[in-house]
């Protein structure tokens, strides 16, 4: 019962976002680096764009926001045409109504915090944000009147982030915000990009190298390889796909999940998250799920083991009856895909273990893992 | 000091202030571009605005001599534009200057629009502002010691001019006599009490100067210190 009415709730906060779409077919050659990307983004929520470090990421970005200058195609912003090359159209980027928060925060050193803020409020059209509200939600009150070169990293990063809400963009783009950051200062950062994205109903392009921030905000998942896009859509279908290439370098295994929080504490420090009618997900309890219905988490293929009884007699508390989809090798691992119910498990054993086991696909087994390896992100 | 000194002292002023006006105007333009320029012909420009450094600067009187003539092109179109001769002219030693003062004003110009960078021009870019606006609300602000180098070097230079203006500008009181020519006179004319006076305020002016200069561009120390302990401090609240 609880579990469709969250599930309610989760959908009519993404309707929300009025439908519009970021049109992408562009070509852009350098020497040694080719993008072609021909896509197109549905603008809901914040969609991630996930690769290595060359895979055209940044490039693509650049080119949305107008500061890449050797391009061919065109791109489409809702309804207005930001490129188009072939009739010699190129906006420039203070034409496009695109915001972006680079790397390195880019703030003026030569101005305060707050003259910051304000040289976007004054070259703003609109005007219909409160500064003062952008102020608060970034919580930089208390730091206006400070120089810039007096910030901290996460400090300064989330001025640059204020900075670009208050240029009222029709989108915004987020480049790597997060790459220079403590794990505090991240986890602050993403939180208040999903405040202000559900607030403000501003659609964010942001681009990562880290699955592990990706999967904390983002609906839809964009993954890029060698300048082209080899796969997109809902974020946590894209990253069981990803299980498969099997490259550890750009991720771990895992099972990704957005699940309704049943019950905060179940008493004993633990948090009930519902799988499905009949089954439940424990967790270790943090107070930050306090105040969410849904719960993204995710838990590593090597954190699951695999059993043929249920064992009643084990301090593991996460015990989940499925049935083997589907059992791949890699390398001296098996990756073994457990479905249950309409979710799909992803857990890595040893070849040794498969043929102890003698596992075979439709075989039903009992996934077991431990409330810690449920996370939330990883530390 | 007397009163031919004086006009000479009034005359070299005006010179060099006209001077660095015009280099501001038109060296901006020339270092902005060259500090974006990607092209090869970048090294030739940057060649020939370097030129007064080392070329001795009669040769450079030599040939604007020649040009300022009434025979050829620049001197006759000034003269039917102006009804003047350029040659022996207050114009033609303003122009003398601009040429010979050029690389003092430009380069450092230019080395301060590249350590600059396209970055905070990109992120000025994206909040909405346009190229004149970047340059004014982001460029001048962060590069502006580097233009008070710019202006005090090319006036400086200018006002120790001797070898163009010889060449181009003669000795005309009033309107090219400058400080230098007039010290020359006076050594000419063995009056070294009054090429003294002359060389010793020469001296202290671009002492005086240059002094201003450094300490313009000097960092603010002891805010600059506390600046960083306060940064440290934050980074580890």
């Amino acid at each position: 019962m609880s579990s469709t009415l969250h599930n309610h709730a989760a959908l009519s906060e993404v309707s929300i976002d009025s439908p519009s779409q970021l049109d992408i077919k562009i070509n852009v050659n350098y020497r040694q680096f080719t993008l072609t990307i021909q896509l197109p983004i549905p603008l809901k929520g914040i969609t991630g764009i996930f690769g290595h470090s060359a895979s055209g990421k940044s490039t693509l970005l650049r080119a949305i926001a107008g500061l890449e200058q050797t391009l061919e195609g065109e791109i489409t912003l809702a309804d207005k045409k930001l490129v188009d090359t072939k009739q010699g159209l190129y906006l420039k980027p203070e034409q496009r109504q695109v915001g972006l928060v680079f790397q390195n925060s880019r703030l003026f050193d030569h101005l305060s915090v707050l003259a910051n803020l304000e040289y976007a409020v004054k070259r703003c059209k609109n005007n219909k944000l409160s500064l003062d509200e952008i102020i608060k939600l970034t919580e930089l009150t208390a730091l206006l009147d400070h120089r810039v070169t007096e910030l901290s990293g996460g400090q300064q990063q989330r001025a640059a982030l204020a900075r670009a809400i208050l240029a009222e963009p029709k989108l915004l783009l987020l480049d790597e915000p997060l790459s220079a950051l403590d794990q505090h200062s991240k986890a602050q950062l993403l939180k208040m990009m999903l405040t202000i994205q559900k607030k403000l109903n501003l659609p964010m392009l942001y681009v990562s190298h880290s699955l592990d921030e990706l999967q904390q905000v983002c609906d839809t998942l964009i993954v890029m390889s060698k300048g082209k896009v080899i796969d997109s859509g809902n974020i946590h279908q894209v990253i069981h796909r990803l299980n498969s290439y099997g490259d550890a370098d750009i991720m771990h295994q895992q099972t990704s999940l957005s699940l309704p929080i049943k019950q905060f504490d179940n008493g004993h420090g633990l948090t009930t998250l519902a799988l499905n009618a009949k089954q439940d997900i424990f967790l270790l309890a943090n107070e930050d799920f306090e105040q969410q219905t849904l719960l993204r988490c995710f838990i590593l293929a090597s954190d699951i083991s695999i059993s043929l009884t249920e064992a009643s007699d084990s301090s593991i508390v996460n015990h989940i009856c499925g049935t083997i989809k589907q059992i791949s090798h890699q390398r001296n691992n098996v990756l073994v895909t457990v479905h249950c119910n309409s979710q799909d498990f992803f857990v890595m054993i040893s070849a040794f273990s498969l043929q102890k086991l003698s596992l075979t696909i439709k075989q039903q087994v009992y996934l077991q893992f431990k409330a810690g390896a449920v996370r939330t992100f990883i530390h | 000091m007397i009163n031919s000194d004086l006009q000479a002292l009034i005359t070299t002023l005006e010179m060099a202030a006209l001077t660095t006006v015009i280099l501001l105007i038109i060296g901006t333009p020339l270092a902005w571009y060259l500090a974006k320029m990607t092209s090869r012909f970048k090294v030739i420009i940057e060649a020939v605005v370097a030129l007064p450094l080392v070329l001795p600067p009669t040769v450079l009187g030599f040939y604007l001599l020649i040009a300022f003539s009434p025979e050829h092109l620049p001197g006759q179109l000034w003269q039917q534009t102006t009804g003047q001769q350029l040659a022996f002219s207050f114009s033609a030693i303003v122009i003398g200057s601009v040429l010979y003062s050029l690389p003092f004003v430009v380069q450092p110009l230019q080395k301060a629009f590249e350590q600059l960078g396209d970055s905070l021009l990109e992120a000025g870019a994206l909040l909405g502002a346009g190229p004149i606006d970047r340059f004014f609300s982001i460029v001048l602000p962060l590069t502006k010691a580097s233009f008070i180098t710019a202006a005090s070097l090319g006036f400086a230079h200018t006002v120790g001019e001797f070898g163009v203006i010889l060449m181009i500008g003669g000795n005309i009181p009033g309107e090219t006599r400058v400080l230098s020519i007039a010290l020359f006179d006076h050594v000419e004319a063995f009056d070294y009490a009054r090429a003294h006076l002359l060389a010793i305020s020469l001296l202290i002016g671009s002492m005086v100067l240059l002094a201003a200069i450094y300490w313009l561009n000097l960092p603010k120390r002891p805010q600059d210190k506390a600046r960083m302990e306060q940064k440290e401090s934050l980074t580890y609240e």
